[in-house]
């Protein structure tokens, strides 16, 4: 397990104050953030005559980088160790006989760093001709062209020629590709040896299946042992890696950098929020990778936000259906699916009902619940169930991430209550493991035995140990107790729990005597991009109440969950699907009328912290599908009560009337009213049952919704991780 | 490669003279420097002699080089080790440093950084990490054996050393990372571990001294650059030995993350005798700065290969014709000298004439002193091809992190091979020696260094022969 | 007070395009409706559009009274202008059948505007 024993002795336990400024060189970036409370007196530094004031153990590169000047680096990377070894780095600094490695030299007082001298450039053009030298010359198949960092740096640093005569006798040196699995393409004979990708795996995502074997000219980036790379954040290493010998599978041959067109946006394949850009190319999602958020994903990407988008293109609905007498969905015109909805809706005369699903956005639902409102119905549910007694949903501090996703990785003391955050939310994960490595955070769950990536207590699986936790009488109350900022999480599926109420009502009232100033410790960690903006605006968790009403009239907004069947409804009800997918809802549905996914709408998502973000229509919906809200804001005409709204500008003044903080994209509001939770509170009371989670191995990780169930790449990925996971348990097996 | 390779970079030269202000100033010292204003103490009395070498049998250091008496405690007590260690070591760390100091000792591993120095470094104040000694025993350099002799014949002077050592530096126990090919010399070394511990000279309060010292022993896996002193810490932590970034040196963090200080075996094998005899003593042989005695291992062609131990500054024609019996076939046959293991510079006929083997004779000779392993030459010798094979050595053996080292080395092997043939053109030589200093002291450790200056020694010297073959080759080629 | 006098004479007494009076003016649209008129018989035959001549006479005076409102002197005389430009084009059969019969109905459906409408046809 990755604890690096160098990153112990920089937090100050050990190093003197004279160590402290050489050893921090080797900390990475994000552990610079903890500086000590008493900020050290800058000391000046001269980059190419520009004189710079920095912190005492900045490396030359970072120090260059407040210069405004840009140091050419291939191994080095912000948010990883410092390996130093592509050399790619070197400037000349006065005084010293030879280069130094810009990446990893803490700077001196006084220091004169020359980024543009002879001898800095004459290094660079060393270790660029070095480079090149074994690098094959394949750029036009080669799927990195045209965002390559040996391409661009080849331009800028490299020489105008080649030296490397020996092409004419021995050639270049060649290595057998590897199989990492059905995500990352490996070219290995492309590799530079940076070890990004190895650092990625062992220090960011937690597992040591990548590495280093041979020396020399013959070493080799692989996993060892012919076996794939199994990670939920594999696909990052594709964003890591400077060359082209790590690329998307999915992606490879598909489209050349220029060509596409880039549409920022947030993923909504789970609650997290990541910032994501989507790449199009005439009409068509053709690759999702992350964006720059210090706050939600740092610049990582889940797999199955990243590679998932393939299934945007299938399975859609492209034209509204309506069920005909035989019984068979039969593609309509709008025109008429509507008005035999409205029919639907208004012979119903006011037993309507609608259920939201995982993926909705905040304004189809803001504009259902208009609808309804105007057509006599109340009745409006989250496929998703929470705890509804007490306060319940009506506070949001109950249901969002308080602690907030950043702050999780200064915590120093994690209960994990019912989630695997490693499946559920891959970056909440990522904070935790960062903070379990550098502050020696402690971590407990309760739930089954999983694998976090990271060492951690399992308390058990009983859900009493919650109550006994909670009481103080469970050692682990006493680390909680303990810590200067402890976190507790409750997964959203152990709220669906029959004594939800019971379970969160004990663990907020424990989060208040937890609580610090400035430092809240309760947490819910939704798994389901919706959920969060439908209770936000008012909707009822879960699908007992509009079950209970014996509808006429269902409406099903994207509700895929497969919660709801014919069984449970009256035998006259007639089901509305809107939404992308044909799924579970529109197969039991007597319209289906479709709707548009994240990718083809402006809307408002939000994350399990609470954020409100929006997406970017970056494609048009296929065929005749619409933007969800569009279909209701027709629908609403037709029936004759036409909602106040013909566009998103007027929609997101109505929400703003309803929920301000909704439209205030990116920021954070601090819920307020925590403290009522327990004066609300009415039972307490904890079945003593077992408390399980939903996926507890990588293959159950893939397909959670209905666009990943939809995706041939999803399919791929979870038959190669069941093979090999099959594989790896008959070994362990065959071992005891 | 036995630490062969690092080199003085982080303190100016004027800096490692002036450094040991402040520390008490020796009798001998003090003797000496009657009336002149009074030098730092700890600094080696002046040298008066001019003429160095042969060294007296009583001078040695290393009197069982030969394995002609018994090595183990019994017969290393006849012969003085251990001998009044308990005194040594209740004298006190400072005591010790500013022995060594005196001594003007340099690290024999091949850099020369002076060793009382080093451990002066490992004086600052105790921050609750354990410190370490590490002793190199991992000698790899080609050409070198005489840290293999030490193990096998006088294991115990590395004992005693370790824990003198130790104590100078506070070090709570030390590593003897030995090379894996050593088996003979491993077990010799642990018998020898064993038998001290057995007689309460190590341990808990060793020698009776109230200090507690362990030593142990972990053997390498055969690697070359596991003799980088932070390769050596990674493999000892049980990584891949690849060297790590400086800084953080290994004296702020160096094995498991605590202070350490990595060694050669001759240099902590010398270091009971220097206690014992005075620094003074040891300062006596050699010129300034270079002073000592040393073990010389002379392979090739002389008619009698051999190590002994030598004054420094010897003159390196005095040493072969001494010791070694003369070049085969007459000091007229001599072609060229490697003076200090693979990774030093070739020096021809010409400069071996009158060359001093110190430091800094052959600094002055462009080349180096290394491990003092000399690998002579005669003329029969195909220089091109013999530098080849020390390239190919390298190329096998770079650890494959730094891309000057992992690439530039099969590079130049890739065209020292054809320059063996002669398949080239003249103007490639000045690609070579380009090539060779883009790798030169762009990487990590420094055995991109030691693989890049055979080639620059061979361009330097024998430039005419490899143009020479190049012209047959087009010859033959063309008929 | 001067200031704004002076801007209110210079707005006032614009360059004319042609005509100096409405009267003029008057003349001039008058003048270009005959010539259009006594051009129809003729653009029926060349053209060989299916319209008789009243029909094109109907549409010539439609088109005329559709301005009949316009009393700027200097937008009257733009669009006589116009109707000369389009005449000369129509009689030197620069135009072909299609630009004559636009006259009677656009090629274009109009945009909807109404959310129904727009929505039912997918635009935006």
């Amino acid at each position: 397990m990755f604890r690096a024993p160098l990153t112990k002795v920089i937090q100050g336990r050990f190093g003197s104050p004279t160590h402290g400024i050489t050893s921090k060189a080797i900390r990475s970036s994000a552990a610079l953030s903890q500086t000590p409370a008493k900020a050290p007196e800058k000391i000046e530094v001269f980059v190419d005559d520009v004189s710079v004031k920095v912190l005492p153990g900045t490396t030359v590169l970072q120090a260059c980088a407040v210069a405004g000047v840009e140091i050419p680096r291939f191994c080095y990377h912000e948010r990883l160790s410092v390996a130093g070894n592509c050399r790619m780095c070197l400037v000349e600094v006065e005084k010293s006989p030879k280069p130094v490695a810009a990446c990893a030299m803490p700077v001196m007082k006084g220091w004169r760093i020359k980024t543009n001298s002879e001898m800095t450039r004459k290094a660079r053009e060393g270790v660029m001709e070095f480079l090149l030298m074994n690098h094959p010359l394949d750029c036009p198949i080669c799927d990195q062209g045209g965002e390559c960092d040996l391409q661009d740096q080849a331009m800028a640093f490299g020489s105008d020629r080649s030296r490397f005569t020996d092409i004419n006798h021995t050639g270049k040196r060649a290595v057998e590709d590897k199989n990492f699995g059905p995500l990352v393409k490996g070219i290995m004979t492309r590799c530079i040896h940076c070890t990004r990708c190895v650092r990625f795996a062992c220090e960011v995502a937690g597992v040591e299946d990548l590495g280093t074997t041979g020396r020399g000219n013959d070493m080799q980036i692989g996993t060892y042992v012919e076996k794939l790379f199994l990670s939920e954040l594999s696909g990052n290493v594709i964003d890591l890696c400077p060359v082209g010998a790590l690329t998307s599978k999915p992606y490879s041959f598909v489209a050349r950098p220029w060509e596409i067109r880039k549409v920022s946006s947030i993923d909504v394949l789970d609650a997290v929020g990541s910032n994501i850009v989507v790449s199009t190319r005439t009409n068509e999602v053709l690759r999702i990778v992350p964006r720059e958020n210090e706050d939600i994903n740092e610049e990582w990407l889940a797999d199955k936000s990243r590679f998932a988008c393939d299934g945007l293109k299938r399975q859609r609905l492209v034209a509204p259906m309506v069920r005909m007498p035989n019984g068979e969905l039969q593609a309509v015109e709008w025109e008429g699916a509507l008005i035999s909805v409205a029919k639907a809706i208004k012979d119903a005369k006011g037993a309507v009902a609608a259920i939201a699903g995982q993926l909705v956005d905040v304004e189809s639902l803001v504009a259902l619940k208009d609808l309804l409102n105007r057509n006599g119905g109340e009745t409006l549910c989250t496929e998703q169930n929470f705890n509804v007694k007490g306060s319940g949903s009506d506070l949001r501090s109950n249901y969002v991430c308080n602690t907030t996703i950043a702050d999780l990785e200064q915590a120093d003391a994690v209960l994990l209550i019912g989630t695997n955050p490693r499946y559920e939310a891959p970056l909440i994960n990522t904070r935790l493991r960062k903070s379990y490595i550098n502050n020696e955070m402690d971590i407990a769950s309760i739930g089954p035995k999983i694998d976090l990536s990271y060492n951690h207590q399992n308390l058990g699986e009983d859900a009493g140990l919650i109550s006994q936790v909670c009481n103080g009488g469970h050692p682990f109350s006493k680390v909680l107790e303990n810590a200067k900022k402890p976190a507790i999480v409750l997964g959203a599926n152990v709220l669906e729990r029959p004594d939800a109420a019971g379970i969160h009502t004990t663990v907020a009232s424990y989060c208040k005597k937890l609580n610090k100033q400035g430092w809240n410790a309760f947490n819910v960690l939704q798994n389901n991009a919706g959920q969060t903006g439908a209770l936000d605006v008012g909707y009822q968790p879960g699908t007992q109440a509009a079950l209970k009403a014996q509808p006429k009239v269902l409406i099903l907004l994207g509700a895929d969950g497969g919660k709801v069947d014919r069984e449970k409804l009256p035998k006259d009800c007639y089901v509305i699907y809107i939404g992308h997918h044909g799924d579970n809802g529109a197969s039991i549905a007597d319209a289906v009328l479709p709707g548009a996914a994240y990718t083809e709408k402006q809307a408002i998502y939000v994350n399990t912290e609470g954020r409100a973000q929006q997406t970017l229509a970056a494609v048009s919906p296929p065929g005749m599908a619409r933007e969800d809200w569009k279909i209701l804001r027709a629908l609403s005409e037709i029936l004759g009560t036409p909602l106040p709204y013909d566009n998103l500008d007027d929609l997101r003044n109505r929400i703003e009337d309803i929920a301000p903080h909704l439209v205030r994209f990116g920021k954070l509001e601090s819920s307020t009213f925590g403290n009522l939770t327990e004066q609300l509170a009415t039972s307490k009371s904890i079945e003593n049952t077992k408390i399980d989670v939903k996926q507890k191995k990588l293959r159950e990780y893939f397909m959670t919704d209905p666009i990943s169930r939809a995706s041939p790449t999803m399919a791929r990925c979870v038959r190669e991780v069941s093979g090999e996971e099959a594989k790896e348990e008959s070994q362990r097996q065959a071992a005891c | 490669m036995a630490g062969a390779l690092v080199r003085i970079n982080f303190l100016q030269r004027p800096a490692i003279i002036l450094y040991s202000i402040g520390a008490s100033l020796p009798a001998v010292a003090q003797r000496r420097l009657q009336g002149t204003s009074a030098p730092p103490p700890g600094t080696p009395p002046p040298q008066t002699k001019t003429k160095f070498g042969p060294l007296a049998d009583q001078d040695r250091i290393f009197t069982n080089l030969y394995g002609r008496h018994d090595w183990r405690l019994k017969g290393a007590l006849k012969r003085g080790d251990w001998h009044r260690t308990k005194e040594i070591i209740l004298k006190g760390s400072d005591w010790i440093i500013n022995e060594l100091k005196t001594s003007g000792l340099r690290g024999r591993g091949g850099a020369g950084f002076p060793s009382g120095m080093k451990w002066s470094f490992m004086n600052k104040p105790s921050d609750g990490r354990p410190k370490y000694l590490v002793v190199n025993a991992d000698e790899g350099e080609p050409g070198t054996c005489k840290d293999r002799e030490i193990m096998r014949h006088d294991p115990h002077k590395l004992v005693e050393g370790c824990l003198v050592a130790g104590k100078a530096m506070g070090a709570r126990a030390a590593y003897i990372y030995i090379r894996g090919e050593f088996y003979n010399e491993a077990s010799n070394m642990q018998l020898a571990i064993a038998e001290a511990y057995q007689a309460g000279l190590i341990g808990k309060n060793a020698c009776g001294s109230g200090y507690d010292f362990d030593v142990f022993m972990h053997r390498g896996a055969g690697a070359y650059i596991c003799g980088e002193e932070t390769a050596l810490i990674e493999s000892l932590e049980g990584k891949q030995g690849k060297p790590r970034l400086k800084p953080p040196f290994p004296a702020d963090v160096g094995v498991f993350g605590c202070p350490t200080t990595v060694n050669n075996v001759e240099t902590i094998a010398v270091a009971p005798t220097i206690m014992r005899r005075g620094g003074a003593w040891f300062a006596s042989f050699g010129r300034t700065r270079n002073s000592g005695t040393k073990l010389f291992n002379i392979s090739g062609h002389v008619n009698k290969p051999c190590t002994i131990e030598e004054e420094m500054s010897i003159p390196l024609k005095e040493l072969i014709e001494r010791h070694a019996g003369g070049i085969r076939g007459g000091w007229d046959n001599l072609l060229g000298v490697i003076p200090g293991g693979s990774s030093t510079p070739v020096i021809p006929k010409k400069v071996c004439d009158d060359v001093l083997m110190d430091f800094d004779g052959l600094i002055a000779a462009q080349t180096s002193l290394g491990t003092a392993a000399l690998i002579v030459m005669d003329r029969s010798t195909d220089i091109i091809k013999a530098i080849e094979r020390l390239t190919a050595f390298y190329r096998h053996e770079s650890c494959g992190q730094c891309t000057p080292c992992r690439e530039g080395i099969m590079w130049m092997h890739k065209i020292m091979k054809r320059f063996v043939a002669g398949n080239g053109q003249p103007d490639e030589i000045d690609m070579l020696w380009e090539i060779s200093k883009q790798i030169e002291g762009h990487t990590i450790c420094a055995l991109a260094d030691g693989a890049a200056w055979p080639v620059q020694g061979l361009i330097r010297h024998f430039r005419p022969e490899i143009e020479e073959r190049m012209k047959k080759y087009a010859v033959r080629a063309t008929n | 007070m001067a200031g704004r006098e002076a801007v209110r004479k210079a707005v006032q007494q614009v360059r004319p395009i042609l005509s100096v009076d409405r009267e003029e003016a008057r003349k001039r649209a008058l003048n270009l409706y005959k010539a259009w008129y006594r051009q129809i018989p003729y653009i029926v035959m060349d053209y060989d559009i299916p319209k008789s001549v009243e029909e094109c006479r109907a549409k010539l005076r439609e088109e005329f009274e559709r301005h009949r409102n316009v009393t700027d002197v200097r937008v009257v005389d733009m669009l006589v202008i116009k109707g000369q430009m389009e005449l000369k084009e129509t009689v030197e059969i620069w135009k072909q059948k299609g630009h004559i019969m636009r006259y009677w109905k656009e090629s274009q459906d109009p945009k909807p505007t109404d959310f129904l409408s727009k929505f039912l046809q997918g635009v935006n």
